[in-house]
Formats: C-alpha cells, sequence, structure tokens
C-alpha cells in the first residue's frame, strides 16, 4: 500500500482525486480512441495525450509509493510510447489491453484505499499480456520516403515520432509540403502555436526547423523549414494559414521506379541545420510552451527491459537526438483548460452549505423583527427599512444558495464513459455485440450523487446485456439486427433527473417472472393470483430474486436489483420498470438532482412539524371524509377520476393526532406526493408553510429507523424530519402492492 | 545534597501514583450514581428541545441540534430498565467524544461531580455477582459513594 506517513490525508485524498481524473480522463480518451478506429482515422494527438496521461500518473503514484500503480504504468507508458512511434499497431488486441488496464487502476486505487484486495496478480497478468503484444516487430519497412523529393538532410533531422507521422501520412494518401516561413524572434512560441492550430483541420505539421537565413545579418526573424501533409492544394493551405511571407510548395512525387537518392549523396542545398548547431543561430527558443519536460521524452524508456530495441527505417537516424527535437515536443500541446479548475473537497462545499443554513435562519429572524417594527407605531419607518434590507439580504442569500449548488454539480459524462467501458469489456468477452447508446451525458447532477450512482448504473446495464440482449442467432432469427442496442438516456425534469437504461433485447415475460418468484419462494402462489404485470416487474427488485437459470459472472450472482434499488432509494431516487416481451425492457431511475438544499413543506402531525421534500410534492388540499372510500382495507380518495391512496401519517408514525378518533369539525388536510408514477396522499394535521432547510443525515444509531431522509433546524432551535417520501411511498404502497395495484387498475406500462 | 536529590524522586512517586487515578463524571439515573470517564464527555447540555423520532428504538430519546449538527440523544433510564422521571431543571445531556464514534447525546437526570478514582478503588464489575453487561467495567468506591463505572464504547455499541 501507498505510504503516505502521517498526519498527510489531505495529501493522499489529492492524489487519490487527481489519479481517479486521469484515470477517468485516460477512459474517455480510450473510448475516443476506439471511436476513431472503427472510422480509421486516429489523431495521433489522442494517443500522445494517453502517452502523457499514463506519465503523468506514474509520476505522482511515484511520489505517493503507490508502487502498483507506478509499476503498471511505467509499462503502459511503453506500450503508448510503442504505439505512438507506430512500432506497434493500434489492433484491437491492443486497444482491449488498454480498456483492461484503465479498469485495472481504478482496481489499484480502490487497494491503495484499503477498499479492495491486492491487484498484485492481475498486474502481472496484464502486463504478461503487455509482453506479448509489444513483441518486437522485425519486418523491414520499406523506406517509402524515397518516393518524394525531399532532399535526405531533412530526412536526416527527422525524430523517429516524425517519422512515423510522415510514413503514416504518406501512407493515407496525403500530399507533401515544404513551407517556407519568417517569424519574429519575440512572437516565435505563439506564431508557431497558432499556425499548428490553423494547419490542423488541412493536415498535420510533422516538423519545423529553421532554414538557413537568407539575411545574414537579420537576428530579428528566424525562417522556419516546415514539412507539412495535407490533402488539400497549396493554394487553399496559403489562404488557410495567411501568413505573411509564406512561401507553400508541394514535394513532388518521383515516378514510380525512379532512383531513390543515397542518403550520403551530396545535395545542392545546404543540409537543414538541426536547432542549436550552427552557431550563427540566436539561442532557440522554440517548442517553449508546448515543451515537455525532458523527463517525458522517449529517453526515460531506456533502463526498460522489454522495450523492443529501438529501430529505425534508415541506417544513420538520431535517436539519441530525439529527447529534444522540437517538432516533437510541439506534437504536446498544454492542457490549458486544466489551469482554469480548482479541485475542492466536498466536505468544504457542505461547510459553506451549513453556514448557510444557518444564515437563512439569521434571515428569517431579521424578516420576524422587521414585521414586528412594521406593526408598532413609532418605529414603523425603521421596520419599513429593515424590511427592505432584509428582502436584498434573502435575494443574495438565495444567489449565494445556488452558486454553491452549481459548484456542487457534475455532469453525468464520465460516469457514462466508465458504462460503456465497462459494457465494452463484458460484450466482448462474451462476444456478444452490443451498442451502447448516449444521450443526455451533459446533464448535471449532484457530485454526491454521481458518485454513488455509477454502482447501480452498471449493474443495470450488465442486466440489460445479460438478461436482455439475446444471442445473435435468437436475434436474427425473430428478425431484429444483429447488434443489440442499449440506450442510455439522461435528462432533467423539474428537480429531478431521470435516467433510462433502456434495452431492444428480449423483454420480461411477467408470467415468467412470478413463476420464478413463486419458485424462489419470493411470493406465494396464493399472492401471484392477483399480480399485474406491474407488480411482476417489481418482482425483480425483490431481495434473492434472479430469472436466468445459468448463474453467469455478469450478473445472477446472487447480488440482484434489490442492491440497486436500495442503493437509488438511499439517494432519494426510485427505480421503475416497463417491458414489452421480444422488444425491450426500460429501466427508469429518478433522482433528485441535489442532495445540499431543499425546498420543503412544513406540516404538524399531532403538534410536531415534519417537513415534506416540496420536489415530492403534488398539491395539497383540505380533507374530506365524505369523499373517501374504503377499499380492500385501504382508504381512497376519489381525485379528477383517478383513485389516491391515503396514508394517515400519525397512523403510520404512531402519533397521537387529532385525527385519530371521530373528526369533530376539525379540517386536516391531504398532501399529494409523487415519486415516478406513483402516488400517494399524505393526511396531516396542519400546513406551516415553505422553507428551505439544509438537510442533514440522522445518525448511524438511527439507520434502522425507516421513512426519514434525515432533519432539518427550522430556526429557534427546532428541528424537524424530512420525510423520506420515496421510501414512505414504497413502504406504503409495496407493502401490500398487490391489492393497491388490483384495486387501482393501474396497469399501465 | 542528598535531600536536593532525594525530594524530587518522591514527588515523582506521588505524580506517578497520581497519573494512575482516572477522573469519572457521576451522574444520576434515578436512584442509583452512575459515571462514565470524563474524558469520553464532550460537554454537558441543559436539554434544547429534543424532536422525537417516530419508529425508533424505545431508548432514544429524539434528536438534538448542537451548534448545527445533529445529535442523537438516548435515555439510558430505558435502557437500564429504570424508572423515569419527568425533565425537572436538573434534567441534562451528556454529549459523548469516544473519538471514532458519532457523537451521542446521553439524557440524565442529574449531574453529580467529577471523581478521580485510584486504580484500588475500582472493583471489578463481577463484585456485583453474576453476569454483568460488558458496558459495566467496574463498581467505584470513594467515602461513602458507590458508583457503577460504564464503559462507553460498550454501551454505545450494544
Amino acid at each position: 500500500m501507498a505510504d503516505f506517513g502521517s498526519d498527510s490525508s489531505e495529501k493522499k485524498e489529492e492524489f487519490f482525486s487527481e489519479a481517479q481524473e486521469i484515470v477517468d480522463g485516460l477512459g474517455k480518451l480510450l473510448l475516443d480512441l476506439e471511436g476513431a478506429i472503427t472510422e480509421s482515422r486516429i489523431d495521433p494527438d489522442v494517443i500522445n495525450e494517453m502517452f502523457r496521461a499514463v506519465h503523468t500518473l506514474k509520476g505522482i503514484a511515484g511520489l505517493f509509493g503507490a508502487t502498483r500503480m507506478s509499476g503498471m504504468s511505467h509499462e503502459l507508458e511503453n506500450m503508448l510510447d510503442d504505439v505512438r512511434m507506430g512500432r506497434l499497431d493500434l489492433s484491437v488486441a491492443v486497444l482491449d489491453l488498454l480498456f483492461k488496464a484503465v479498469d485495472l487502476y481504478t482496481h489499484i486505487l480502490l487497494f491503495e484505499r484499503g477498499d479492495a484486495p491486492d491487484p498484485e496478480h492481475e498486474i502481472a497478468k496484464l502486463l504478461s499480456l503487455f509482453a506479448q503484444v509489444t513483441q518486437p516487430d522485425e519486418s523491414p519497412t520499406s523506406n517509402i520516403f524515397t518516393q518524394y523529393d525531399l532532399d535526405p538532410g531533412m530526412f536526416g533531422v527527422l525524430t523517429e515520432y516524425e517519422e512515423h507521422r510522415l510514413k503514416s501520412n504518406i501512407e493515407a494518401g496525403l500530399g507533401l509540403f515544404r513551407l517556407r516561413v519568417r517569424f519574429s524572434l519575440t512572437i516565435l512560441d505563439s506564431a508557431l502555436e497558432d499556425l499548428k492550430k490553423k494547419a490542423k483541420p488541412l493536415g498535420e505539421i510533422i516538423t519545423y526547423l529553421p532554414a538557413p537565413s537568407t539575411d545574414e545579418s537579420d537576428f530579428e526573424n528566424l525562417e522556419l523549414d516546415i514539412l507539412m501533409s495535407s490533402k488539400s492544394d497549396a493554394a487553399l493551405i496559403d489562404r488557410t494559414l495567411s501568413v505573411e511571407g509564406l512561401v507553400v510548395n508541394p514535394v513532388k512525387r518521383r515516378a514510380a521506379g525512379g532512383p531513390p537518392p543515397k542518403p550520403q549523396a551530396p545535395v545542392s542545398r545546404s543540409p537543414l541545420p538541426k536547432i542549436g548547431a550552427p552557431p550563427s543561430l540566436p539561442p532557440p527558443t522554440i517548442a517553449g510552451p508546448g515543451r515537455l519536460p525532458a523527463d517525458l521524452m522517449p529517453e526515460t524508456r531506456a533502463g526498460t527491459p522489454k522495450a523492443p530495441p529501438a529501430k529505425s527505417g534508415r541506417p544513420g537516424a538520431r535517436t539519441s537526438m530525439a529527447p529534444h527535437a522540437p517538432g516533437q515536443a510541439g506534437q504536446f500541446v498544454g492542457k490549458s483548460a486544466a489551469q482554469t479548475t480548482v479541485r475542492v473537497d466536498i466536505r468544504k462545499l457542505d461547510r459553506l452549505m451549513t453556514i448557510l443554513g444557518e444564515l437563512a435562519i439569521v434571515r428569517s429572524a431579521v424578516g420576524r423583527l422587521a414585521e414586528r417594527l412594521r406593526g408598532s407605531v413609532e418605529h414603523r419607518e425603521l421596520g419599513t427599512e429593515l424590511h427592505r434590507l432584509h428582502r436584498t439580504f434573502e435575494r443574495q442569500l438565495a444567489q449565494m444558495q445556488n452558486g454553491i449548488l452549481e459548484v456542487r454539480m457534475v455532469q453525468l459524462g464520465p460516469v457514462f464513459d466508465k458504462l460503456q467501458r465497462g459494457l465494452r469489456a463484458i460484450s466482448r468477452e462474451y462476444s456478444r455485440p452490443v451498442n451502447l447508446v448516449i444521450t443526455g451525458q451533459e446533464t448535471e447532477i449532484d457530485k454526491l450523487i454521481v458518485e454513488e450512482l455509477s454502482d447501480p448504473l452498471m449493474h443495470m446495464v450488465r442486466n440489460a446485456f445479460d438478461h436482455g440482449i439475446e444471442p445473435v442467432e435468437d436475434r436474427l432469427s425473430v428478425g431484429k439486427p444483429e447488434v443489440g442496442t442499449i440506450a442510455l438516456n439522461a435528462y432533467q425534469k423539474g428537480n429531478h433527473v431521470v435516467i433510462e437504461v433502456e434495452d431492444d433485447g428480449r423483454g420480461m415475460d411477467p408470467k415468467l417472472i412470478i413463476a420464478s418468484a413463486i419458485r424462489k419462494g419470493v411470493i406465494t402462489e396464493d399472492e401471484s393470483r392477483e399480480m399485474s404485470a406491474r407488480d411482476a416487474y417489481r418482482l425483480v427488485f425483490m431481495p434473492g430474486f434472479s430469472t436466468k437459470v445459468v448463474v453467469t459472472d455478469l450478473s445472477g450472482r446472487g447480488v440482484g436489483l434489490d442492491v440497486v434499488k436500495t442503493n437509488i432509494s438511499k439517494l432519494g431516487g426510485i427505480v421503475d420498470v416497463t417491458s414489452d416481451v421480444g422488444i425491450g425492457t426500460k429501466m427508469t431511475i429518478t433522482l433528485p438532482v441535489t442532495l445540499a438544499i431543499i425546498n420543503v413543506l412544513i406540516v404538524e402531525i399531532g403538534g410536531r412539524s415534519f417537513a415534506i421534500p416540496l420536489a415530492s410534492v403534488e398539491e395539497a388540499f383540505v380533507y374530506e371524509p365524505t369523499l373517501t372510500r374504503n377499499v380492500e382495507g385501504r382508504e381512497v380518495l376519489s381525485l379528477r377520476g383517478q383513485s389516491l391512496p391515503i396514508c394517515h401519517l400519525s397512523t403510520l408514525f404512531q402519533i397521537d393526532s387529532f385525527d385519530a378518533e371521530g373528526h369533530d369539525g376539525r379540517k386536516f388536510y391531504v398532501v399529494t406526493v409523487a415519486v415516478g408514477i406513483r402516488r400517494l396522499g399524505l393526511l396531516v394535521d396542519r400546513l406551516e408553510g415553505q422553507q428551505d432547510i439544509v438537510i442533514k443525515p440522522l445518525g448511524k444509531s438511527l439507520k434502522s429507523v425507516h421513512g426519514f431522509a434525515g432533519a432539518a433546524e427550522l430556526g429557534d432551535q427546532r428541528v424537524a424530519l424530512v420525510l423520506d417520501v420515496a421510501a414512505i411511498v414504497e413502504e406504503v404502497l409495496a407493502g401490500d402492492q398487490s391489492r393497491y395495484l388490483a384495486m387501482s387498475g393501474d396497469g399501465r406500462i | 545534597m542528598s535531600d536536593l536529590i532525594r525530594r524530587p524522586v518522591r514527588d515523582m512517586r506521588r505524580a506517578a501514583d497520581m497519573g494512575k487515578r482516572v477522573e469519572y463524571l457521576a451522574f444520576m439515573l434515578g436512584t442509583q450514581i452512575y459515571a462514565v470517564p470524563i474524558q469520553h464527555i464532550a460537554e454537558i447540555l441543559k436539554p434544547p428541545p429534543i424532536t422525537e423520532i417516530p419508529r425508533a428504538p424505545r431508548n432514544v430519546v429524539g434528536i438534538i441540534s448542537v451548534r448545527g449538527k445533529l445529535v442523537t440523544v438516548f435515555d439510558l433510564r430505558r435502557r437500564f430498565g429504570l424508572i423515569e422521571s419527568p425533565f425537572d431543571r436538573r434534567t441534562r445531556i451528556l454529549l459523548t467524544d469516544t473519538g471514532d464514534d458519532e457523537p451521542i447525546g446521553l439524557l440524565v437526570d442529574e449531574v453529580r461531580q467529577v471523581y478521580r478514582l485510584a486504580e484500588h478503588e475500582i472493583e471489578p464489575a463481577a463484585a456485583l455477582g453474576g453476569d454483568q453487561p460488558a458496558y459495566i467495567f467496574g463498581i467505584g468506591r470513594q467515602d461513602d459513594a458507590l458508583l457503577v463505572l460504564l464503559e462507553l464504547k460498550a454501551l454505545l455499541e450494544s
């Protein structure tokens, strides 16, 4: 395990979060790469960026003594370097290894945290696979450069990487161009960056070298000789780059069979000097901003036993010069986006939120004071002034609150990327092709929710794959496309975020589910009789339920969807299922956008205050006992043609309330809450009003108590419990769901 | 010279002897005096309004807010099956601090005093006869007082 020394938990946390961020980024790059491969258009920058990410990981892992991680990074770095240099083809097998490595990183991080067993064995396995694919390829490469009318002097200074890029560009059928440009030394760096940026849409700048100046006395400017590959013509390049004094010359292709120039042959032009070589040149400042520290360069591979011997296409290529080649350094563009963001420990935000909550309490006290002053004769003016101040205070507090909430929000994208990687792995492992279609990855949700979301979602996706998507033969026989599709959709709906996992697989047959549930003793035959299709779907969330006869590695290991459901409801969310046999299954998760601050309706039951999150409240109205009926032992209210089951909270919570015995003319209220498509009327004594609260969790000692999401201070030291609406709806409706559903006739799917 | 040397040694002995003494906070539950190591008590509170938790275990009185933090309050009288007297001006809540566990509140009828008990003043719980629960780790005796010494960790876990 990593050695963090004592009293460095913060550093440790920083290491974990930074490492995790890099690993997540790697996963994302990998997916980009895979997409690019299928379109056979690989962006070398992606590979470079991965290389850099792995290098950084190696660095920080080394710093923190996480030897497992630094060791693996070292090998991975070598492999990526081979890919980068074209020594290793980016085959599907290589890609698989990269995906495995990313997953293993996550495992290693868990291990370093002490949350997972030592992955030593897995690492060794992966490394041996690395070694297999990186066996040096000894087949000689044909020198295709000779087909071009380029002077060998230029080839002579190409780094191995540049040579590889040049080669693959030529192979891709791109034309070569030689550009001459003159930049002032003072703006050289930025001008070059700018040029590269402009050139990117057209092609790639392979290398740039200082050219022998035409004017020996000119020390202000530097002339550059640039080699660029592009599919466009010279005129277009000239127009696009639009640099003053730019000269673009296409490099001619030799006639086939033409005599290749001998590398040693004397050339008419003086050979292009390497930067720093000619004494007449001013000190080189090229490759400033994009330059990598020297240790990032391939020379770090020197001590690697497994690395294939560096080979070059031609004799005499100077690999020893590679580490400081400006052309290569220019390939790495600084990660400027990272510099504008800060990493914040979410607990710090929680503290701010708590302070804000206390400020809100102060605010309401000030508000009350203002009202009192306004009510008195002699202080009315003061009161009005205070009232105005109070309003401003209120508004700005709200803004601040929104600001803090915004900071807590993160996009779902990284979670979805992780799912995509996971699905890819199992899809390949089981040779059952599947397409993951993602929409709404930009949907934002509370950081804390996101962290808890990836496991349940992964389980659902695996479940969709394992139980949903049929084997290819089965799909073809019913006329479905060979490749199954799993869709992952996210969108915001009011104060909730909805995430759907939908597959076009075989669907769930309610009859089979019920039969299986009876067999497993989850329900009795009697209970099964009144079950609707929807009841049946809900059975899959019962502990100990699994419809698949064969237990696979993926799902059906006993850890079932019931865990998914528990985890989601811990986050204040719910899971619903709909399915059509033969067409597919859709699971829907509905989650609150944030956990931090919520707007609640304060109600009173038996003299006690309770808070109901407004996000779940649909409406509140006066209770009319005469409009309710008793159906199968449950009180039901007919509301606009729909049945609304009523729950007496006083009964549920065993509180003596006024409504317990006879109604003696008192008014009661029904608060209609909705969770997903399920609705329930909560009967309360009184409505007190709305309030924004900072919800705090109940202590560990109360974790066995269900029905409350936490508690919040209301001011004047009063603490109110916040109802966990999802849990209550679940408890009340699922407690005897068969009866309720049969009665309400709700078979909507 | 020898005097100068001897005296500090004697002082040190006394200090070592005193070091073995542990401070206990004594409080009343019903008619019995109980005590817990004072290092595990962070604060003694006058009871603020307590919010009851429906369906909570019987020995949970409810939750209170202590400077923005929620604290669960337990009623040790219910825990030990003692007579419950209503809150009065002597009723207090002891806020625990055992380091690892979350702080909790212990409702007590009255806070008495701090006893500094030496090892020889503590008898093992077995002195009470029979099997004693793990959270009673001994009986403290000083002057006329008889204290039931509670082990907080075991009490919180039981």
